[in-house]
């Protein structure tokens, strides 16, 4: 593996990540040079030079090779969140060296949970990286960084296949160069216009942005201590529901019905079935709440029931009521939505609904296979047909992922937590959704967690953002030769 | 970028930048340390000496009305209103220097009933040795109705240690609470110190963690790029010097190393031609 080439192009993502960092300078500045402006600066400067430093020395030689593309991949996804935790560091606080881990792997994997009792208490600028941080791990530190380099031949093809899923390019007809900039078009175009509606149904433009860019990321950073409860807005709540579901489609589907292609959303049977559980747990969530005499008509009860499920379905994390009393029934129904979570393509992490679905379908299967030994039987996802090495991969996803919350969850009851919070911490930390119930509930955050299992939550959501076998590689040895 | 000379120049370059950041930082952020530690004694000090003032004022006030009370000395009613003048400047005067004003508050209300009080039985004890007008026959009646109405000041004595006497010893606790009250803030101040401390150190710390980061890749850098080169362009020329066996170097960069093999190469061609 040639290391030199490998800091170059994790010191071109490193450089990325120093230009966000100036923006919340910029931000800091305007806002009267607030108490982030020196963290920001200071860390934007060493991220700078730390990035710079291999483009002086490294030559760009060469392509890059499928295991190079990985290392690249990975090692920006570590750096960013090593480079990503200085502000916070610099700035003091709430923030010591686990808490400001813990915060900025958060924002990179868009999983949104927080360590942080008062987020009210940060500066402007300091609370633009936080968003920045998300904003940029939603779209992926590589794919984003991707688009501005210059042309890289194969190895821009290598590191946006690294960085996607095979799921993820199931609906990509395209070069990789357009799949990038349908990716960017789609992702800024819902943050602009998720922001332009906040800012219409009653935010200020700051908290606008800022909980744009958290629902395009779908990551669940908010601006307020009580998340979106603060602006108690049925319009505002409206809005989010609709960025959130959308971010967790399929983006290439959501540009083909922008652009009036045939392959479009309607068209997707992930999708379908996508829709089909929100609105299925919807119902069965709202109708549960009721019937507890939780809330006073069926139509509050729709309401946070509706936003509670697009929250944790598209893995954001957004919270109007404390899920921790509503009644058991309800319960189960959101750690199933913090499972499925959304579809392969988009901002959203765990399992992914194309998995559920192939999965279904694999058991359906075999169940036909048993009636009919002799048959032939071929599984179908959106019309194609899927190969055995896919399945087999879906298989093993599922199987890895279940491993690791049984995992996660034994950690947790080890450092002392109830079972119904290591194991709802889990789901959340490992399938990015952020809120889980119990100790870190809707309401709560992860900050009286002890650091050992801060530090643990941490590598979950990293295991769950590079889909769990990207990051196991690095524990190999001999994959480095 | 080509050319070892403007590599390395600017990988020292950077560490020394980096170096000079970290020195700097650390000069600011111990500087701004020291700066609130100093600001913290001097409150300290500011804080005792008004609180002396006051109680000084408020001792003065005290023998003034015992002169004025006990010996009927007409002459205390001055020293009674600058004292109580003097306790009100250094209160205004603390009030004004005062980062957190929510220890002047009972002192202030303290204060403002003293002056009430002493302002009070001066005026009514003034009225009582001012000298009588002559009263006329139609306006007796309406004399009597006066007296009736103005308020009957209570003996000295009493006024004293009833009403007096309870007020100047809530103001003498509110003096010494004033006092102490930077003491009792001390506990807030160290934790902000220590935060300050752990400012002054992080940035300091991660400056250094970076520089270290960039040492190491200086290190790696120079080693695959100009030690390498040179020690395998070294064994080449041995290897080809002691057996002929081919000069085989890979030149990787575009830079002097890679010129220097492309010369070797030239002039093992040249000694070769002319050999034949």
């Amino acid at each position: 593996m040639r290391v030199d080439l490998v800091l170059r192009y994790v010191g071109v993502v490193m450089l990325f990540i120093a230009g966000f960092m100036m923006l919340a300078v910029g931000i800091s500045y305007a806002s009267g040079a607030d108490s982030a402006f020196y963290p920001l600066l200071l860390s934007a400067l060493l991220t700078a030079l730390l990035g710079a430093f291999p483009q002086i020395f490294v030559d760009r030689k060469g392509q890059l090779s499928t295991k190079e593309g990985f290392a690249v991949v990975v090692g920006s996804w570590l750096v960013a969140c090593v480079v990503g935790m200085f502000p916070y560091l610099i700035w003091g606080g709430e923030f010591n060296l686990m808490n400001a881990w813990f915060e900025s792997v958060s924002g990179f994997t868009t999983t949104g949970a927080t360590v942080l009792d008062d987020i009210e208490e940060l500066p402007r600028g300091m609370q633009f990286w936080r968003m920045a941080t998300t904003w940029i791990g939603g779209m992926g530190v590589v794919m984003f960084a991707l688009v501005i380099l210059p042309s890289m031949g194969r190895s821009k093809m290598t590191l946006s296949n690294v960085e996607m899923s095979t799921l993820a390019k199931e609906n990509f007809r395209y070069r990789t160069q357009i799949i990038v900039q349908i990716l960017l078009v789609v992702y800024v175009g819902l943050t602009i216009l998720s922001t332009v509606l906040l800012k219409l149904a009653g935010m200020n433009w700051f908290d606008a942005l800022c909980h744009g860019m958290s629902a395009a990321a779908t990551s669940g950073f908010s601006t307020k201590n009580a998340s979106i409860a603060h602006f108690n807005s049925p319009l505002i709540e409206t809005i989010l529901i609709g960025t959130m579901l959308v971010a967790g489609i399929h983006f290439g589907l959501i540009y083909a019905t922008v652009t009036g292609k045939r392959n479009n959303l309607f068209r997707s049977e992930v999708t379908r079935c996508y829709l089909g559980i929100v609105a299925g747990l919807s119902v069965l969530v709202a109708a549960s709440l009721f019937a507890a005499g939780l809330y006073p008509t069926l139509s509050a009860s729709f309401r946070h029931a509706f936003f509670q499920v697009a929250s944790l379905i598209s893995t954001t994390g957004f919270a109007t009521a404390d899920t921790n009393v509503w009644t058991p029934f309800a319960v189960v129904l959101l750690i199933f939505a913090s499972l499925v979570c959304g579809c392969a393509g988009s901002t959203s992490g765990g399992i992914k609904v194309n998995r559920l679905v192939l999965a279904v379908k694999m058991m359906l299967a075999r169940m036909k296979q048993q009636r009919h030994p002799n048959a032939v039987i071929r599984i179908r996802l959106d019309g194609v047909m899927q190969e055995n090495d896919m399945l087999h991969a879906v298989t093993v996803f599922i199987v890895a992922y279940m491993m690791l919350l049984f995992i996660g969850s034994l950690v947790g009851t080890l450092c002392g937590l109830d079972p119904t919070t290591a194991f709802t911490g889990s789901i959340a930390c490992l399938g990015n959704v952020g809120p889980g119930f119990g100790a870190v509930g809707s309401m709560d955050n992860f900050g009286a967690m002890p650091a050992f299992m801060k530090g643990f939550d941490a590598l979950l959501m990293l295991f769950g953002r590079l889909e769990i076998f990207g990051l196991i590689q690095l524990f190999f040895m001999k994959w480095w030769r | 970028m080509t050319g070892m000379r403007k590599r390395v120049t600017i990988g020292f370059l950077s560490i020394v930048c980096l170096l000079f950041i970290s020195g700097m930082l650390s000069f600011v952020e111990l500087s701004r340390l020291s700066r609130a530690t100093d600001d913290i004694l001097k409150a300290s000090r500011r804080n005792i000496e008004l609180a002396k003032e006051m109680l000084d004022a408020a001792h003065e006030l005290n023998v003034a009305l015992i002169r004025r009370t006990v010996f009927a000395e007409t002459k205390a009613d001055s020293l009674c209103r600058a004292s109580l003048g003097r306790l009100e400047n250094v209160l205004s005067v603390a009030q004004a220097e005062a980062l957190d004003k929510s220890f002047l508050d009972s002192l202030a209300f303290t204060t403002t009933e003293m002056k009430i009080l002493v302002d009070g039985y001066l005026a009514s004890h003034e009225r009582d040795v001012r000298p009588q007008p002559a009263v006329l026959p139609d306006a007796a009646d309406s004399l009597a109705l006066n007296s009736l109405l103005q308020p009957v000041a209570p003996p000295a004595d009493r006024w004293y240690t009833e009403e007096f006497e309870g007020v100047y010893n809530r103001l003498s606790a509110a003096v010494k609470a004033y006092m102490t009250s930077t003491q009792s803030s001390l506990a807030p101040r160290t934790e902000q110190m220590k935060k300050n401390a752990y400012r002054a150190v992080t940035p300091v710390l991660i400056s250094l963690l970076v520089m270290i980061a960039i040492v190491l890749m200086f290190y790696y850098f120079m080693s695959i790029y100009c030690v390498g080169p040179i020690v395998e362009m070294n064994a080449g020329l041995g290897r080809y010097l002691s057996f002929r066996t081919p000069f085989a170097v890979k030149g990787e960069c575009k830079d002097e190393v890679l010129e220097l093999k492309e010369k070797i190469d030239t002039l093992i061609n040249q000694a070769r031609q002319s050999k034949n």
